[in-house]
């Protein structure tokens, strides 16, 4: 008997395999209609948005993608210009939207006439957190994929591993950043804030609101310290005596943790949450089904909770009490020409930017969209150092999208985004604080203070809200 | 340190989440006994009917239909699984048995985050008609679906005690958990009773998949993986002790939760299953008895 | 298992003779083809590969002796540990901080990092000892989760003061550094190769010895083994020891080769996907460990260069578990040679087919040959095992 089965049972694993990959098929169609019901919502919810706050006429997507390029609708033809980027994809952590929506971008330009007739290859390496891996995908990218500059990366770790070989090679990279090596190195600029300057503006929104103590809680992810030591000179600069917290993720005892942070902020103080969407998504839900998130004055959070899916996830729960950092112009209820550029290259190109509208694919459109700037005034050959020349030159650049203008320039460190909006969550959408404009990060923090001494504060970007 | 009426909430939340940690602990114990299966694929199966029922609700299906898919999709799965891989490894080591649920653990995984990323930084949930309604304790408020989650825990807890020792299906299946060859001699529809365990495991796993979703969160990684702290409950339970699991589950519930205040503690509050279990496998290892004995592969 | 000993111990002298002649001529050709495979992996591979394959295949050595150790407790002594990321973790903290604190050789750190885990790992493990089968594996990943949650808390040194030599406000964080000889990432992965050699040379002196003898007793029948005068525990202390000195070495090769190390790079479930991949590499031949850490290390390079979403690898591993332990326990080393010998054996009939159709009556004895040893594959694999 036993020298029979195992014939029979490799054709029975054989069979199995073959089920496990139809069903997963199988469920792969089913969910991308579902997957996508989501995104497909957003547009739906923000055209209905017009009617009570957006003045503009014309809702999300009517507008036209040509305007992306200089001679609509005429095909680049001429040699490639090779683009690159490393994005971080693991479980529970995936951030290529952000390319994704580059991607879109860079698409967009090619069938518009392109950079002075070049399309743009753009050339996505994914990691999963592992130093080696983010080492050699810039390996990969610089020989293998002979790119000639680097826009779009975000990663946990990127900055910290490459921004030496990057430097080595004379790359100005364009990204979005969260370790503290993508805003204190010579060589990356970033057009978000990151983890640190982000909770800096929810913790100085909450002092705004005359709370009198602060929990502040991140998820336990390398660099902490670095994150905490900015709120923790805001707090300092206002008299606000701050608690600061790490929390192991994935969170299994959400209560706990929604708890501890209440009862150390307080009736009249506020806690302050740094998480991924679903972690924070986590501590939210808890505290509202305990019913103590009126048990403190307010609730603060840094820039990823900036999604529609957190919003309708909380119901009316956190209306007015839950306040978001949103690093880039909130895509609810804004009709700027840029706006609905983004909305029309998305709708048109982005079919695999799966979280659809959203701050993340914001980012990745504001980088292209920097990028191909940059590369329309370049003259002559497209080389590493005609390229990334071109980048650094970058002064000013109103971005459709950020408070202030855009500059990368000649220092040993880059904080350019350092004013941006406080959003909360109203009717399942995030829209801005009524009555609320540019949110300044404070000096109080020492980085934004060296920042500001170097460069300046940056010109405000009047058409990032079309107001 | 905290003062008393700090710490009560966290006796309360600490229950909950005992609760929680209960409802899958007993569920591996349940399967263990009837399947002789340690099925560690209890997590993802109920992750995965969760994350359908979601879509299924997001698409515009009623609630009802969307759970009953959920739990049906756990039956449904786990009884495929029984049937194809049940008998090939039916003569093996519990622990050849249990990596093999880890593979469909793994398989389940890849699908879930492949199907349902976290790109775009998505963040689903899934609500219950009982998470509106509940009473408070101790200044904060417990829902009923905590309270169901728990007395899903008690009645499993008896529940299946009273099937496995008083029914002919139950004593059926134990028998077979034990020894499938002579239970097969004696006359028992081996295939049957086993299609059933098979079954009603992944029902239950699709259930507490439904009620966790809800009271920790819709997210693959941490349904799945919720598994490996649950196990602490159960291992403590011997794998074998229905009563032993649910207590243990809430005593690590308790512990965990009321670290949590405690300032030098609290970093390391996360160790508390895998510490506590790590005592009561050795202590009992030290009394030797069952715990050491383990069936020689053939 | 237990009649293949017992037929070859009364085989009749001359036919063993005839044996050993046999497999002396066939040790001079294996040893010949690794020889030469060694050096084609050395000189030959950095040649062709590109960058990010060369350090793919970096990966892959450190992974290959981390797969080396599972395998062996698995295949050898038949302890199935769900922990050994944890011990890597291990190997690669005692690494990384004594190459910040001290200025030692990098071989003089990669032995004291070994010998650190192996301390930790056999008082750790000291205790599991006392369990077998499904209970070791279940307090191996206890123990993990435990080991994770600690990590998490203190972190991996990354240049900074104190005893775990964390600075978590570091704005410019700097890397591990590399022998001298060794900076550069060719020269690194041809460090990490010869590493690896030298570790697969201290198990294989470890298995062809009395303790793999003892270890072999001890996987077929422990009460034999107990009655034939076999210490268990002892010879399980030093299976365990053994495993975690040489997964401690390939934690400090992977502190050199990753350079900046984070506790989120060692999850307790990544010990699941290891053992995974051990299982499907086969835990029987050491080459095995070498097909798992291709599995492990240079797949996911791969897919991820050509655009395809890791999940597919995981959902693979999966169904590779499901496959190895349903139908194929040697694994991919042993499944693999196979498959492609009947592949041949298909083709050849095929061709053979329309040239000469007389002879078909000679052809169902073939096939019933081929099936009969695809057949016992499973037994012969366990003999293997227990054969050593």
């Amino acid at each position: 008997m036993k020298e029979n089965a195992p014939r029979r049972w490799r054709l029975a694993a054989a069979l199995a395999s073959v089920l496990a990959v139809g069903g997963v098929l199988a469920g792969c169609s089913s969910s991308s209609s579902s997957s996508s019901s989501p995104a497909g919502g957003a547009p739906a919810t923000s055209s209905g948005a017009p009617a009570t706050s957006a003045p503009a006429a014309g809702g999300g997507g009517s507008s036209d993608t040509s305007a992306c390029g200089s001679k609509p609708g005429v095909a680049a033809t001429g040699t490639p210009i090779n683009l690159g980027t490393i994005n971080t994809q693991q479980p529970g952590t995936d951030f290529t939207d952000i390319a994704n929506m580059a991607q879109a971008y860079f698409t967009c330009v090619n069938a518009n006439g392109g950079v002075n007739g070049h399309p743009i290859k753009y050339s996505i390496q994914t990691e999963k957190t592992d130093p080696a891996q983010i080492a050699s995908d810039a390996k990969q990218l610089v020989q293998g994929n002979h790119v000639v500059g680097i826009v779009g990366n975000t990663s946990i770790l990127e900055c910290t591993i490459n921004h030496k070989y990057w430097e080595s090679l004379g790359f100005y990279v364009i990204d979005s950043g969260i370790a503290p090596e993508c805003w204190s190195t010579p060589n990356t600029a970033a057009v978000n804030m990151g983890p640190r300057y982000s909770s800096d503006g929810a913790v100085q929104y909450m002092i705004s609101l005359k709370v009198d103590k602060i929990a502040f809680d991140q998820s336990n992810v390398p660099g902490t310290d670095y994150i905490a030591a900015g709120p923790k000179a805001i707090a300092a600069a206002a008299n606000v005596p701050i608690q600061t917290f790490t929390t192991n993720v994935p969170i299994q005892s959400a209560n706990s943790v929604a708890l501890q942070l209440v009862q150390a902020a307080g009736k009249n103080g506020a806690v302050v949450l740094n998480f991924t969407p679903p972690e924070a998504l986590k501590i939210l839900q808890a505290a509202a089904k305990l019913h103590i998130q009126n048990n403190v004055k307010a609730w603060g959070c840094s820039t990823p909770c900036d999604t529609d899916f957190l919003a309708s996830a909380l119901g009316t729960a956190f209306d007015n009490k839950l306040f978001v950092n949103a690093e880039l112009t909130p895509a609810d209820g804004t009709n700027t020409p840029t706006m609905n550029l983004y909305r029309a290259i998305l709708k048109q190109y982005g079919s695999n930017v799966s979280g659809g509208i959203g701050s993340f694919s914001q980012f990745g459109f504001v980088e292209a969209r920097l990028a191909v700037q940059a590369l329309s005034t370049v003259q002559g050959d497209y080389t590493v150092a005609s390229v990334n020349a071109a980048f650094k030159a970058l002064k000013d650049v109103p971005t459709g999208m950020n408070c202030g203008k855009f500059t990368y320039g000649d220092y040993p460190m880059h904080i350019p985004n350092n004013a941006d909006y406080m959003v909360t969550p109203t009717k399942g959408q995030m829209l801005i604080v009524p009555g609320s404009g540019c949110l300044q990060i404070s000096t109080a923090d020492p980085q934004i203070a060296q920042y500001v001494n170097l460069a300046g504060r940056a010109p405000a970007d009047t058409t990032s809200l079309g107001s | 340190m905290p003062s008393w009426s700090e710490l009560q909430p966290f006796i309360v939340s600490g229950l909950a989440l005992g609760g929680v940690y209960a409802l899958s602990g007993v569920g591996l114990v349940v399967l263990y006994r009837a399947t002789g299966v340690l099925y560690l694929a209890f997590g993802a199966v109920g992750a995965m009917g969760a994350l359908i029922a979601y879509s299924l609700i997001s698409a515009g299906a009623p609630g009802w239909a969307g759970w009953i898919v959920c739990v049906l999709f756990g039956g449904v799965l786990t009884l495929a699984y029984g049937v194809v891989f049940g008998p090939p490894l039916a003569g093996r080591d519990p622990l050849v048995k249990a990596v093999a649920t880890l593979g469909l653990t793994l398989v389940l995984f890849g699908a879930m985050d492949l199907l349902w990323t976290s790109s775009g930084g998505q963040a689903r949930s899934i609500s219950l008609p009982t998470d509106n309604g509940g009473f408070s304790i101790a200044q904060i408020q417990v829902t009923w679906t905590q309270v169901l989650g728990l007395g899903l825990g008690v009645v499993l807890t008896v529940g299946t005690g009273a099937f496995l020792r008083y029914t002919s299906l139950g004593t059926a299946m134990r028998a077979m958990a034990n020894d499938r060859e002579i239970t097969a001699t004696l006359g028992v529809p081996v295939r049957r009773v086993e299609a059933a365990a098979w079954f009603g495991a992944g029902v239950l796993g699709g259930l507490a998949g439904l009620l966790l979703a809800d009271l920790v969160a819709l997210d693959a990684t941490t349904l799945t993986f919720l598994v490996i702290s649950s196990l602490a409950a159960a291992l403590i339970g011997q794998l074998r002790s229905i009563p032993v699991t649910f207590a243990a589950a809430l005593v690590i519930g308790l512990v965990h939760d009321l670290l949590t205040p405690i300032t030098q503690l609290t970093d390391y509050r996360d160790m508390t299953p895998f510490v506590l279990a790590a005592i009561a496998l050795l202590w009992v290892s030290r009394q030797g008895t069952v715990m050491s004995r383990s069936r020689e592969e053939a | 298992m237990v009649q293949t000993t017992a037929a070859q111990k009364t085989a009749p002298a001359p036919a063993r003779q005839g044996w050993a002649a046999l497999r002396r001529r066939d040790t001079i050709t294996r040893l010949s083809v690794i020889t030469a495979l060694l050096a084609f992996t050395l000189f030959g591979l950095p040649q062709i590969l590109s960058q990010y394959y060369t350090d793919a295949m970096t990966q892959v050595a450190a992974y290959a002796i981390v797969a080396l150790g599972l395998g062996m407790l698995v295949g050898r002594v038949g302890l199935y540990s769900l922990g050994q990321v944890a011990v890597l973790a291990i190997g690669a903290w005692a690494g990384a901080r004594l190459l910040f604190a001290t200025g030692q050789p990098f071989p003089v750190v990669l032995v004291e990092a070994g010998l650190i885990t192996m301390l930790l790992g056999t008082l750790i493990g000291l205790p599991a000892l006392r369990l077998r089968g499904l209970y070791f594996a279940l307090i191996t990943l206890m123990l993990s989760g435990a080991i994770t949650v600690v990590l998490a808390t203190v972190n991996f040194p990354n240049g900074g003061g104190g005893f775990t030599g964390y600075n978590g406000g570091s704005l410019h964080i700097p890397a591990i550094r590399r022998p001298s000889i060794a900076g550069g990432d060719v020269a690194y992965f041809r460090y990490a190769v010869v590493v690896a050699i030298i570790m697969f040379v201290l198990v294989y002196a470890h298995i062809k010895t009395r303790p793999g003898r003892a270890w072999a007793a001890i996987r077929q029948s422990e009460p034999a083994a107990l009655a034939a005068g076999i210490n268990i525990t002892f010879y399980k202390i030093w299976a365990f020891a053994l495993a975690s000195f040489i997964t401690g070495v390939a934690g400090g090769v992977l502190a050199g080769a990753d350079r900046f190390l984070y506790s989120i790079d060692f999850h307790p479930q990544d010990s699941i996907s290891l053992l995974a991949v051990v299982l499907m590499g086969g835990v029987y031949s050491m080459y095995g460990a070498v097909i798992a850490a291709l599995l492990n290390s240079l797949l996911p390079a791969a897919l991820q260069n050509w655009g395809v979403s890791q999940d597919w690898l995981t959902i693979l591993f999966g169904i590779g578990v499901l496959q190895v332990l349903t139908t194929a326990p040697a694994g991919l080393v042993d499944q693999f040679p196979r498959d492609m010998k009947r592949l041949g054996g298909l083709i050849m009939r095929l061709v053979r087919r329309p040239a000469a159709r007389a002879p078909a009556a000679s052809a169902p004895p073939g096939t019933s040959g081929t099936s009969g040893t695809s057949g016992t594959s499973g037994a012969s694999g366990a003999a293997r095992g227990g054969k050593s």
